[in-house]
């Protein structure tokens, strides 16, 4: 294969590689929720915060008997990710902790799927946590 | 047949003042399998194929990825990945980036069809454009926090491609590799820290040398008219010469060398290599070099020279919470709400008003100290070489900490793309627990390499007081030394300052 028919395989590929790249299916949430997060120390400071979670539909309700995970990352490319499991304790309320490694601006996905396998998903910004 | 091109008259009078040694020592070309590769004429393109079907991805994981910095291969790789791999590999190679540098695989694809018509403006023949660049580059990082943009970090390479391809279709030679590219100009600088040279390895044979391939390129020569081979410069190119005017017996160094070896193929007496030096001993190098003149007589590399090590502050200082508390006070002290002028200003403090001050009090004293008559901007002029391995060390001790307290994450970001794209998990669950070496770890890492630096600008400083103060070196040598000094010690406050990378003006 001459240079140039191999050139133009390589931008065929390259363009299908895009194409493909390209069928990324985004989140979606399975229930109109409203989700509260809350931190403790507010504003967060470096280190491990206590995190209370509120979920409830739009009329008020609780959202019971949901598996709630959270994700906390840095907003910069190349830090690890933060996680927590939160347990239930009054009905819609969630609690737990989260560590933050670093000051600066976070944002958690919250993720939670229901009793009844319905799934919810929120990014919430953490904006500058302090460094103590 | 091939024969070379004709050479102008000026060309062939020249003979080299080279000192006639011969390069004994090491050669990357003389290594099994290694050194066979890269004299091969295609393993430029062979380098280049995976960095350009990478940077594809990247775009399009840009644009139709997930919108998380962290979790998005174009920032991710952009921002940690390939800025830690450079400086990285320059200091324990050379300037292998530009060697398999991707966002020419466009260019030479579409040059097949496309032959350039125009010389690159006599008046921009320098370093001023790029300098613009460099800065510009810089200042849109920080306005648009595009470390925490995928999307913009994709428009950003997309421009990159674009501009290459445009400039280099419409101006012989590399034009934007060596007039325009901020990247190219970073890694040229850097690499006068690099351990490898491409350079001839016997500098009598080029003496006597008639052909001069390794710049003007073998073309085929075709008959003429008359019967007798005849050449002329429209014929077809069968081996490029050095694009960016290099001339490799007058060459000194690595600036302006993109390591593409094109002089390594067009010789035709096997006579260049990729040997071995000591970091940074070519950098005081006085007088005139191949396709660059005197660089120590010339304002653009001094204002290129100036940004690249001043830049390094700014850049790292831009990421830690002081920069969040001078920008705060600053707005409130001038009601303003918009981050461009306060950013404007600081970027006018660090990389003119900073370094006008440093170095002209620099250059002011050694004067005075050591009675030489030379005047204030040519001493700083001459001596804003020796601010680049402080510059060169304060770039890498930051790309340095972001690559090695990251490098892990490529894995499972890469496991969640494919995940995301395939809709399975083809390469396993993302394992998000991967990250990289502890900070506690990189900080005497980041503090190493700055040393490193500071010892480096002293040397180079010891050196080129020799041009100015024969009798009173170390009067000469002393304010500079005080320059680079305070470099360092704020270098070192910065690394020692928590990070705070915030994507916010004022802290949202």
């Amino acid at each position: 294969m001459n240079a140039s028919g191999y050139l133009l395989r390589l931008l065929s590929v390259s363009v299908a590689i895009l194409v493909l790249c390209g069928c990324t299916s985004g989140n979606q949430n399975d229930l109109a929720t409203d989700v509260t997060l809350t931190l403790n120390p507010s504003p967060p400071v470096v280190g491990t915060s206590s995190v209370s979670l509120i979920l409830s539909r739009p009329d008020g309700s609780p959202v019971k008997g949901a598996t709630v995970r959270l994700e906390g990352n840095m907003n910069h490319a190349g830090m690890k990710p933060s996680f927590a499991d939160l347990a239930e304790g009054e009905p819609g309320q969630y609690a737990g902790t989260l560590e933050f490694t670093m000051g600066g601006d976070w944002f958690v996905i919250v993720t939670a799927t229901t009793a009844d396998g319905r799934r919810i998903e929120q990014k919430i910004d953490v904006r500058g946590v302090k460094t103590q | 047949m091939t024969t070379a091109v004709e050479q102008p008259a000026a060309l062939e009078r020249q003979s080299f003042p080279a000192n006639g040694e011969r390069a004994r020592g090491f050669d990357l070309l003389r290594v099994p399998l290694l050194g066979r590769f890269l004299r091969w004429r295609g393993s430029r393109l062979a380098l280049q194929t995976p960095l350009f079907g990478l940077s594809l991805m990247m775009i399009a994981h840009a644009f139709f990825g997930p919108d998380i910095a962290p979790k998005n291969l174009a920032a991710l790789l952009t921002w940690v990945h390939f800025r830690g791999l450079v400086v990285v590999v320059i200091l324990l190679a050379g300037n292998l980036f530009c060697m398999a540098c991707p966002f020419l695989v466009m260019r030479d694809l579409a040059r097949r069809w496309i032959t350039p018509r125009w010389e690159w403006p006599r008046s921009l023949r320098n370093k001023w454009p790029s300098v613009a660049l460099f800065v510009a580059v810089l200042f849109v990082y920080e306005l648009f926090d595009l470390f925490s943009s995928p999307f913009w970090t994709g428009v950003l390479i997309v421009l990159y491609f674009g501009l290459a391809t445009l400039v280099d279709l419409l101006f012989r030679r590399a034009s934007f590799c060596k007039y325009l590219c901020p990247v190219g100009q970073f890694n040229f600088l850097s690499s006068t820290m690099a351990p490898l040279e491409v350079s001839v390895r016997d500098a009598s044979i080029c003496q006597s040398c008639q052909s001069k391939d390794c710049i003007r390129g073998v073309q085929i020569a075709l008959p003429s008219r008359d019967g007798v081979t005849g050449l002329n410069m429209e014929l077809p190119v069968i081996q490029r010469g050095c694009e960016l005017a290099l001339f490799q017996p007058r060459k000194v160094d690595n600036l302006d060398c993109t390591f593409c070896l094109d002089c390594v193929y067009a010789c035709p007496h096997d006579n260049v290599g990729i040997v071995a030096r000591l970091p940074s001993e070519r950098l005081t190098h006085s007088g005139p070099r191949s396709g660059l003149g005197t660089i120590e007589r010339r304002p653009d590399f001094t204002a290129l020279i100036t940004v690249f090590t001043f830049g390094a502050l700014l850049n790292a200082f831009a990421m830690i919470s002081p920069v969040y508390a001078l920008e705060q006070a600053v707005a409130q002290a001038t009601g303003l709400r918009v981050e461009w002028p306060i950013l404007s200003g600081l970027f006018a403090f660090a990389l003119i008003v900073e370094p006008a001050v440093l170095l002209g009090a620099a250059a002011f004293v050694t004067r005075w100290w050591s009675g030489t008559r030379e005047g204030v901007l040519p001493l700083v002029k001459r001596f804003s070489r020796s601010l680049i391995p402080i510059g060169f060390g304060v770039w890498l001790a930051h790309y340095a900490f972001h690559f090695l307290t990251g490098f892990l994450t490529v894995i499972p970001v890469f496991q969640n793309a494919v995940r995301e794209s395939f809709g399975t998990a083809l390469l396993g669950k993302p394992m998000w627990q991967l990250g990289g070496l502890p900070e506690a770890v990189v900080f005497p890492i980041e503090v190493g390499f700055l040393g490193l630096g500071l010892i480096g600008s002293w040397a180079a400083t010891w050196t080129i007081t020799g041009e100015v103060a024969t009798s009173r070196r170390n009067a000469a040598f002393l304010p500079w030394a005080a320059v680079h000094l305070t470099l360092f010690v704020v270098a070192v406050w910065i690394m020692t300052q928590p990070m705070d990378m915030r994507g916010t003006f004022l802290g949202g």
